[in-house]
């Protein structure tokens, strides 16, 4: 509602590709397609209820650098991540009926 | 069925409500809160249902059984070392889809089980509609649905607990997909006969394969090579199947069936966004959420002040009146002293927590239940890391504000040794409930509460300065931040005031004795002159490097049991009333004293939580550390003040 939205044009630059949690725009669906980084990491992330394939939305972003706010749209969770967590979850765009 | 006592465990994640069920149960044994990993240790309590015992236990919140998180770990341990006779597993419906992954993980353990669909209400408001049947049927447990804030469904279940233990019915767990359901059983049938069996077969081979990369797996290399050789094929297997680590895969399928079963048995209309998403991402707005959290925080100060101080004013009248109708009466004689010191005692601590304590708890209490700890968390993350911590340390932070014994406790929450020791050495800097009262009664009633506000920033800025130093020495860089953002609750009076209760029940029990108790003694030694010596021997630092008057020595001794005592005892030593202290003393050394109590030893219950928690080391380190600063930081004031 407050949120920053980027713009349509901005996320068309994007798709088809992928990328990482801190390159996507706010509000739209993406798939988790990989989570780099340590099993620790990989683990609390799996505990958390993000897995591989799921369908998530940024929600948020702290100021000044600060975490970013992910929903998983499957569980209906959300997670604050450090960005250099957020920086190794890497997304594709998925489209609206969530294919 | 034996006469032994059957135990009863509550499992469930963070935030499913299951510390409001086990009170709504129990009665007022357990702290609930709106913030993950309140329950650091359990509680435990006997309850009697239809003139049978049952020993209840409140487990941790876990998002999984594979432990990463400490207090994640005294669930396992509980689980394994103390197989329970049952075990309630509550879920936060209106999350059931991922709660579901714990409780498939419980299922696997095959013990007598009930599933609670806690928070019914919240998920009737998200516009979901559950079908109970359809999921009892899935799960082969019975599933009962609660409101644990308003007491609904605790008598069906304690129903359906005593039918489930009468007739003993253990759940089957469920099963992977086909390829994978093979692997592990191979692995059954590998396990060397004196393998510790946890639960079943099934499950001990599961946690053997999701073992990979933690500590137990170097115990298996070290006892069993050839076990070893077994388990890291089967895994190898596993992975291949579906080219992902072993522990992914039985996660992800313990996903699958969690996502299978909620969209069997559950539906979802489109709801709109509720009233309370809206003021969300208003609390979550990177510029007017921290634009808020400053003002909720000046406002509890604001509001502290102008309802605390003149009602504390009015509340010491009548102490007061009585101190001086003692003394005019009885003279100066030992049991008129005794009395006066009792009178203060008692005074003191009614002035401290009715205005101040009170009020403080309750706000706290409301923050934290309506979730806003967490959200305090996610916003300060970026300005924590700065100060070489993260966000994780917020919520720690804002408890120390309200009593650091808690906050201490709960740094249990951090994962890093490192990070816990930091923050256990920097929260006796917070102050504390009782400490602000303090600050804001003697530097705001005598000098304005501007004096007040200013000391309160000065206190953070030191905070602030440590933190950097002591992340700076103990280098190691802070993993980030990984924290569930509960949803926003609407706040219930009934958990709100029960937080009060609790810290209050502490403060009364712990606090209140020793300050009564310390005014008598203080009277005591002051009549047999005992004070001076003590004031003697602390003369060279008292008067010497702080330039205060010899008489507040002994003040500081009180200190030691807890800060505040040394300012309330304050006025006993200088032997005056509450009006007339700036007669006695000037402006300048009643901030340097304020200051070097504020800051020169964890009180005695804050030492004992910190020995406790991190060794005998750690606390020492806290005590020199405090007193360090406090010399260096009370003496600055000193000095500036003698400048200007």
């Amino acid at each position: 509602m407050f949120g920053h939205r980027r713009n349509k044009a901005e996320l068309e630059t994007i798709a088809g590709r992928v990328c990482s949690l801190l390159e996507i725009p706010q509000g739209h669906k993406f798939r988790i397609v990989d989570i780099k980084g340590g099993t620790g990491l990989h683990r609390r992330l799996l505990a958390l209820g993000f897995h591989r394939g799921d369908l998530i939305a940024l929600d948020g972003q702290a100021p000044l650098g600060g975490p970013v706010l992910v929903k998983n749209l499957n569980s209906d969770t959300r997670i604050a991540l450090g960005r250099g967590i957020a920086g190794k979850i890497l997304v594709e765009p998925a489209d609206e009926d969530g294919r | 069925m034996d006469d032994r006592i059957p135990v009863i465990v509550f499992i469930g994640q963070p935030n499913s409500g299951k510390s409001t069920l086990f009170n709504a149960i129990a009665g007022f044994r357990a702290q609930t809160s709106n913030f993950p990993g309140t329950t650091v240790c359990h509680a435990h309590s006997e309850v009697v249902w239809k003139n049978r015992v049952y020993s209840i236990v409140d487990l941790p919140g876990t998002y999984s059984l594979t432990p990463q998180e400490p207090q994640e770990k005294v669930v396992l341990t509980h689980i394994f070392r103390e197989k329970p006779d049952l075990i309630v597993n509550v879920v936060d419906a209106s999350l059931l889809c991922r709660n579901l992954e714990l409780t498939v993980e419980l299922l696997e353990l095959e013990y007598p089980m009930v599933v609670v669909l806690n928070m019914m209400d919240l998920a009737e408001k998200k516009g979901m509609t559950i079908d109970v049947e359809a999921l009892e049927k899935k799960l082969g447990v019975p599933v009962i649905k609660t409101v644990a804030t308003r007491g609904q469904g605790t008598r069906e279940l304690m129903d359906r607990v005593e039918e489930v233990l009468a007739r003993q019915t253990a759940p089957r767990h469920l099963q992977y997909a086909g390829e994978v359901e093979s692997r592990i059983r191979k692995l059954t049938e590998m396990l060397p006969v004196d393998f510790p069996i946890i639960a079943n077969l099934r499950f001990t081979a599961i946690r053997a394969i999701e073992a990979e990369t933690l500590a137990v797996d170097r115990f298996f290399l070290e006892n069993n090579p050839d076990f070893k050789r077994n388990l890291d094929r089967i895994r190898r297997e596993i992975s291949a199947l579906r080219e992902a680590p072993a522990y992914e895969v039985l996660s992800a399928e313990r996903h699958h069936l969690a996502l299978k079963i909620f969209e069997g048995c559950c539906r979802v209309r489109h709801a709109r966004l509720s009233g309370l998403e809206k003021l969300d991402s208003f609390i979550m707005h990177p510029v007017l959420g921290l634009f808020l959290l400053l003002l909720i925080f000046a406002g509890m100060f604001y509001l502290i002040f102008r309802v605390g101080s003149p009602l504390e004013t009015w509340l010491l009248k009548p102490w007061e009146a009585l101190r001086l109708g003692i003394q005019e009466r009885l003279g100066q004689n030992l049991p008129a002293q005794l009395l006066v010191g009792l009178v203060q005692g008692v005074g003191g601590g009614v002035a401290i927590v009715f205005p101040y304590f009170i009020p403080l708890l309750v706000l706290m209490g409301f923050l934290e239940d309506i979730g806003y700890l967490a959200r305090a968390g996610f916003l300060m993350d970026a300005f924590m890391h700065r100060l070489g911590l993260h966000g994780k340390s917020v919520p720690l932070f804002i408890l120390g504000f309200g009593c650091n014994v808690p906050a201490i406790v709960a740094t249990r929450i951090l994962e890093s040794r490192r990070d816990r020791i930091i923050t256990a050495l920097l929260i006796p800097f917070i102050p504390c409930a009782a400490r602000t009262t303090i600050i804001l009664a003697l530097v705001a009633f005598m000098l304005g509460p501007w004096w007040a506000l200013g000391f309160y920033f000065l206190n953070l800025g030191v905070v602030a300065v440590l933190s950097s130093i002591l992340t700076r020495l103990f280098k190691y860089s802070s993993p980030g931040l990984i924290l569930e953002i509960p949803g926003l609750k609407w706040p219930s009076l009934k958990n709100i005031l029960q937080k009060t209760y609790f810290n209050l029940r502490e403060f009364v029990r712990f606090a209140w004795p020793i300050l009564i108790a310390g005014s008598v003694v203080l009277s005591l030694l002051s009549f047999i002159n005992f004070d001076r010596l003590v004031n003697s021997v602390l003369s060279p630092f008292v008067s010497g490097l702080l330039g205060l008057p010899d008489s507040l020595g002994v003040t500081l001794v009180f200190g030691f049991l807890r800060k505040e005592l040394s300012l309330l005892m304050m006025f006993q030593a200088l032997g005056v009333g509450y009006g007339q202290l700036l007669t006695v003393i000037s402006r300048t050394q009643l901030l340097t004293f304020v200051t070097f109590v504020n800051f020169f030893i964890p009180c005695l219950s804050t030492l004992a939580i910190i020995w406790k928690e991190l060794g005998r080391k750690i606390a020492l380190v806290s005590v020199l550390l405090n007193l360090s600063v406090a010399v260096l930081i009370s003496s600055l004031v000193r000095v500036a003040f003698s400048i200007f």
